[in-house]
Formats: structure tokens, C-alpha cells, sequence
């Protein structure tokens, strides 16, 4: 009998073939979740229906595509990572190693990613960047603030759904972590609104996936608050990467352990200044126009 | 390249509990049954050999490399078929959506090729009528051949099967054991099981383990062969027995540690031989026991 096993190639290019054949099999599995397509649906409704009302503030309109694109998109991600827990026996020793199905996995963040940007096109289509309800920022640092507040939560939930998945095993973490987020920016965000001068609190807002950056009672008034969305950026990039590194960590070993670790440590020191400067940039004060 | 696997003063403790002790093992081509009872280690050995467990002690070599290397360790899997005890299916998969997506982990990234071995496999164990259904919609057996076909894929020159005919019907084992004894041609496989009866029709060599130990490692002809004169048939159970059941044909079948004359001796099966070798027989020590 002739021994039929998968032809043999290099390390390296088994590894990535295998890589790009998988990830595209996981996004396969992720477009069809209904978790992810009611969150689509969704989006694309809130941005369909708000596109002609007026924009309350930068905290309305554009919270819905972070809560659903990257809040189920969270536990969307969370469900498929855990769908081979009972499976593992058996995937766990094919020449595929966890580190590889998790960058896999990580790689299905990119479907909500898109939707993010698209999300952003079409907010930016019905509510050009310039308009007096973004407050005092530049229209560059307008888009910032959008990108963050729609793209970045779209990518962001979903890795953070993948490092969930493999570290924590209780079924319902992705929700209660959905809801503790959720609580998080609510109440890290009050402080500013009754000291908007403060910079504990400013840094205390910013101090999170998701942050508001202006503060609208009517048309007429609006308030930019302290911080730089630029940094800020930086500061949600540094988080998702934080997840993958996070993720990527659980089942590995020698070399790679090594450079994962290595390269978190790093990132962590990164996440805490782009953190600080996001803080102490901006605007010295609150400026209301 | 001759497969093989060797194993070296391996033993695997579970905190204070000690799964396997000082096994020496030299496996090479064939079916090599594994019998014991529950607790004996034949799950904790066949995990060691698939990589799936590190042993605490001792050296294990599988075709030649290191399984506590890294990189060693994804090349013996690249050449290796398992399948454990317990499998669960991820929801909402067919059997050839599961059997796809481990090939695809075990690198055969070209669809056309995959899906053909997929299909080859499946029909192996059975189930090409099948291939659309959900597997959680399956029965314990299907499962069971669903499991099985993805450690065949690739046609692996080392292949681990944790009770592989467990819940499969009758018909099926008889097929499986035809596909293993093909493929047993040019592969290591090695089979757990608590069926007697699979091993005396498939393996040439049977290794008996009792507490982490090995107790008897040789030919089945030979174990077999160690219980000649000590069963026989009689009307009523006999106390000198160490174990005696009723068939089906109302007489009883006497098993017994000790050779008795004057009574109705019958053929020894592999399963009365390996009820005198676990109840123990005094003039056996257990070091005689292993065949060379």
C-alpha cells in the first residue's frame, strides 16, 4: 500500500499555506454565524435610519456599529473559537498547532473590520466630517475620532472574542465581558461630564476600548472634550494587539512561546504610553463651540 | 524507512497517581493489540504515542524523533492517525465537513485532492451514503466511523486507536478490520480495546497492561497457548475454576489458574487466556510472563 500522506514541503510554506487555506475556512464559518449576521443587519439598519436624522452627538449615532459589530462580533468570534474545545483530542495533534488555528481565528477579524470601514464610509456619506456636531477638532482629527469610535471596536471585539475563547472556558464570558465593557465606558465616562477640565478624569475615560470625545446638549452647544484621538488610535491598536498576543500565547511553546511573550511586553509598555499621551493630548481644556 | 516507535523506562504520573511505570516497548509494523483492564494506562500510553501527553519519565522515540521537541513533534504528527477514547463534534458539522477540516489541519491545503481523500476515507469506514448528515444527527456507531476516518486519512504510517470498534455493529468491525490489517501492511497501528475477539482476529502481537505496567508482551498465539488444558466444559460450575459462566449452551465453560485432567477441555480463546493472566496465576511470575 502507498502511503498517501498531505506532499511534503518546506516548514515555512506548509505553515503559511496551511494558514491561508484555514483562515479562509474560518471566515467562511464566521460569515454564516447568526450572531454576526443579526449584528450586520443591524448596523446597517441604525445607519440606514439615522441618515437623515440629525446627529445628537458622536456618542449616538456611531455607538451602534461598536456595540455590534464589535460587541457580537466578540462573542460571534468567542463561539467559533470554543467550537472545537470538544474536538481537541483530535485536532490537538494534527501538524496544525494551536498558535497557528488561533492566528487563523484571528484572521476572521478582518470581515468585521471591513464592515467597520464601510460602516464609517457610509456615517461619513450621511454625516459629512466638518459639520458643527463634531465639536472643535480638525476634520482630520473628526475622522480620527470616527475610525476609533467605528472601525477599531469592529476589529478590536473580535480578537478580544478569539483570546476569550482560549482562556477562559465558562460558555457565557464573551457576554458578560460584552456587558462589563459596556458598563466600563458608562461609567468612566460620566466623571468627564461633570469635571470635563479634569485630566485623572479625562485619562480615566480614555482608559478603555471605547471613548467619547464630545459632548452635545443641543447644536448649538457642543463640547469637545480633552485627549488626543490620534493617540488614542494608537492606544486601541496597541489593545487589539494585546488580544492577538494574548491569544496566540495559549498552547504555545519553545521559540514561539518566547517571542510571543517578548513582543507583549513590549506592547504593553507601548499600550501604557500611547495611553499617557493620549491622555495629555488634545485640547489643554474642555472647549464648548 | 522502517516505521517505528520505541519507548524507554517511560512512565506518566497524574499528580499522585501513577498511570504508567517503566515502560520498554519496540513496535514496528503490524497490529499491535493493547488489552487491560480500566485503569491500566492504555489510554495514558496511546496518548503518549500520539503526542497528545508528554511522558514524565523516560525517552519515547516515534519514527525516529522526539516528541518533546517542537518541531520533531509536528513532524511525527505529520505522519501520524489518532483516534482517542472520546470525541466531541463541533455543532452543526457533517461528517465530511469534520473529516474536511481535519485534513485541511493535517495540510492538504488543495481542495480537489482533500475532498478525494476525504471521500476515500469515509467510504473506508462506511459511510459514503452518509456524508451530508449532521453528525450530531448520527448514531454512537457513525460517530464512531466519523472519528475513525479522519485518523485514517493520509493512509498515516502510524496509526493510534483508542477502542476503535467501540459501538460499531458487527459488520462494520468485520470491514474495519480488513481496512486496519491493509493498512497494517506498512504501518505501526496500534489498537486498545476491550474486545478480546478483535485482537485475536487482527493482531499478531498483544501487549497486556495491569497498574501502569506491562504484564505480558508477545505473540497472541503464545498467550493463547499458555491457557491450553486449563478450560474445559462441564454441566455445573466447578470450584476449582477461577472463573466459570453458562453458555448459551447451558453447560458451563471453567477457566481455571491450574491444568485439570479427566474433564471436557475445549480450545482456548484469547479472552479465557487473558482472564487467567489478569486473575493471576501462582506459578506464573509475572517476569516469566512476558513471551521474548
Amino acid at each position: 500500500m502507498s502511503v498517501t500522506l498531505a506532499p511534503a514541503r518546506s516548514e515555512a510554506a506548509a505553515g503559511r499555506t496551511t494558514f491561508v487555506a484555514l483562515a479562509a475556512r474560518e471566515m467562511r464559518r464566521f460569515v454564516v454565524n447568526p450572531v454576526f449576521l443579526f449584528a450586520v443587519v443591524m448596523t446597517a439598519w441604525s445607519v440606514w435610519v439615522g441618515r437623515s436624522a440629525p446627529v445628537t452627538g458622536l456618542g449616538t449615532g456611531n455607538w451602534y456599529p461598536a456595540i455590534l459589530l464589535g460587541g457580537f462580533g466578540m462573542m460571534a468570534t468567542f463561539w467559533l473559537t470554543r467550537s472545537m474545545r470538544d474536538s481537541e483530542p483530535v485536532v490537538g495533534v494534527t501538524p496544525t498547532t494551536l498558535p497557528a488555528r488561533t492566528a487563523a481565528l484571528c484572521a476572521v477579524a478582518v470581515v468585521p473590520f471591513l464592515c467597520g470601514v464601510l460602516t464609517l464610509f457610509a456615517f461619513l456619506h450621511f454625516h459629512p466630517a466638518g459639520a458643527r456636531v463634531y465639536g472643535a477638532f480638525s476634520p482630520p482629527a473628526q475622522v480620527a475620532v470616527l475610525v476609533g469610535q467605528i472601525v477599531i471596536p469592529s476589529l478590536g471585539g473580535p480578537l478580544l472574542g478569539v483570546a476569550l475563547g482560549r482562556w477562559v472556558r465558562f460558555p457565557g464570558a464573551a457576554l458578560v465581558l460584552f456587558l462589563v465593557i459596556f458598563g466600563w465606558v458608562n461609567v468612566a465616562t460620566f466623571p468627564t461630564l461633570w469635571h470635563p477640565d479634569s485630566a485623572a478624569f479625562t485619562a480615566l475615560r480614555l482608559f478603555s476600548p471605547f471613548a467619547f470625545f464630545t459632548y452635545m446638549k443641543n447644536v448649538a452647544d457642543v463640547t469637545t472634550w480633552r485627549g488626543s484621538p490620534w493617540f488614542f488610535l494608537g492606544w486601541q491598536l496597541a489593545l487589539c494587539a494585546i488580544a492577538v498576543l494574548a491569544a496566540l500565547l495559549r498552547g504555545a511553546d519553545g521559540r514561539v512561546r518566547f517571542r510571543v511573550t517578548r513582543t507583549l511586553q513590549i506592547v504593553l509598555v507601548l499600550a501604557a504610553i500611547l495611553l499617557v499621551l493620549a491622555s495629555a493630548g488634545g485640547f489643554p481644556h474642555a472647549v464648548t463651540v | 524507512m522502517t516505521a517505528s516507535i520505541s519507548l524507554r523506562g517511560v512512565g506518566r504520573t497524574f499528580g499522585a497517581t501513577r498511570a504508567l511505570a517503566d515502560v520498554d516497548l519496540d513496535l514496528e509494523p503490524g497490529v499491535i493489540g493493547l488489552l487491560g483492564p480500566n485503569g491500566a494506562g492504555k489510554t495514558t500510553l496511546l496518548r503518549l504515542l500520539a503526542t497528545a501527553l508528554p511522558p514524565s519519565q523516560g525517552q519515547v522515540r516515534v519514527l525516529g524523533r522526539d516528541p518533546e521537541a517542537p518541531a520533531e513533534r509536528t513532524d511525527i504528527r505529520r505522519r501520524l492517525g489518532y483516534l482517542p477514547q472520546e470525541v466531541g463534534f463541533p455543532r452543526g458539522f457533517t461528517a465530511f465537513a469534520f473529516v474536511d477540516y481535519i485534513a485541511l489541519l493535517k495540510e492538504w491545503t488543495q481542495p480537489a485532492a482533500r475532498h478525494a481523500e476525504v471521500r476515500r476515507v469515509l467510504d473506508q469506514v462506511g459511510l459514503s451514503n452518509l456524508v451530508t448528515k449532521r453528525i450530531r444527527a448520527m448514531s454512537g456507531g457513525q460517530r464512531r466511523r466519523v472519528a475513525l476516518a479522519q485518523a485514517l486519512l493520509g493512509s498515516p504510517p502510524v496509526l493510534i486507536l483508542d477502542e476503535p470498534t467501540s459501538g460499531v455493529d458487527p459488520e462494520q468491525r468485520v470491514t474495519l478490520r480488513t481496512v486496519l490489517a491493509e493498512i497494517a501492511r506498512t504501518s505501526i497501528v496500534v489498537l486498545s480495546t476491550h474486545q478480546t475477539d478483535d485482537v485475536a482476529a487482527l493482531c499478531e502481537r498483544v501487549i497486556v497492561l495491569d497498574q501502569g505496567r506491562v504484564r505480558y508482551d508477545g505473540q497472541v498465539t503464545e498467550l493463547v497457548r499458555q491457557a491450553a488444558g486449563r478450560v474445559w466444559l462441564a454441566d455445573q460450575p466447578d470450584p476449582a475454576a477461577t472463573v466459570s459462566w453458562r453458555t448459551g449452551t447451558g453447560r458451563y465453560r471453567n477457566v481455571a489458574a491450574h491444568a485439570r485432567d479427566g474433564v471436557e477441555h475445549v480450545e482456548p480463546s484469547l479472552e479465557d487466556a487473558y482472564l487467567l493472566l489478569r486473575r493471576g496465576s501462582p506459578e506464573n511470575d509475572p517476569a516469566k510472563e512476558v513471551a521474548s
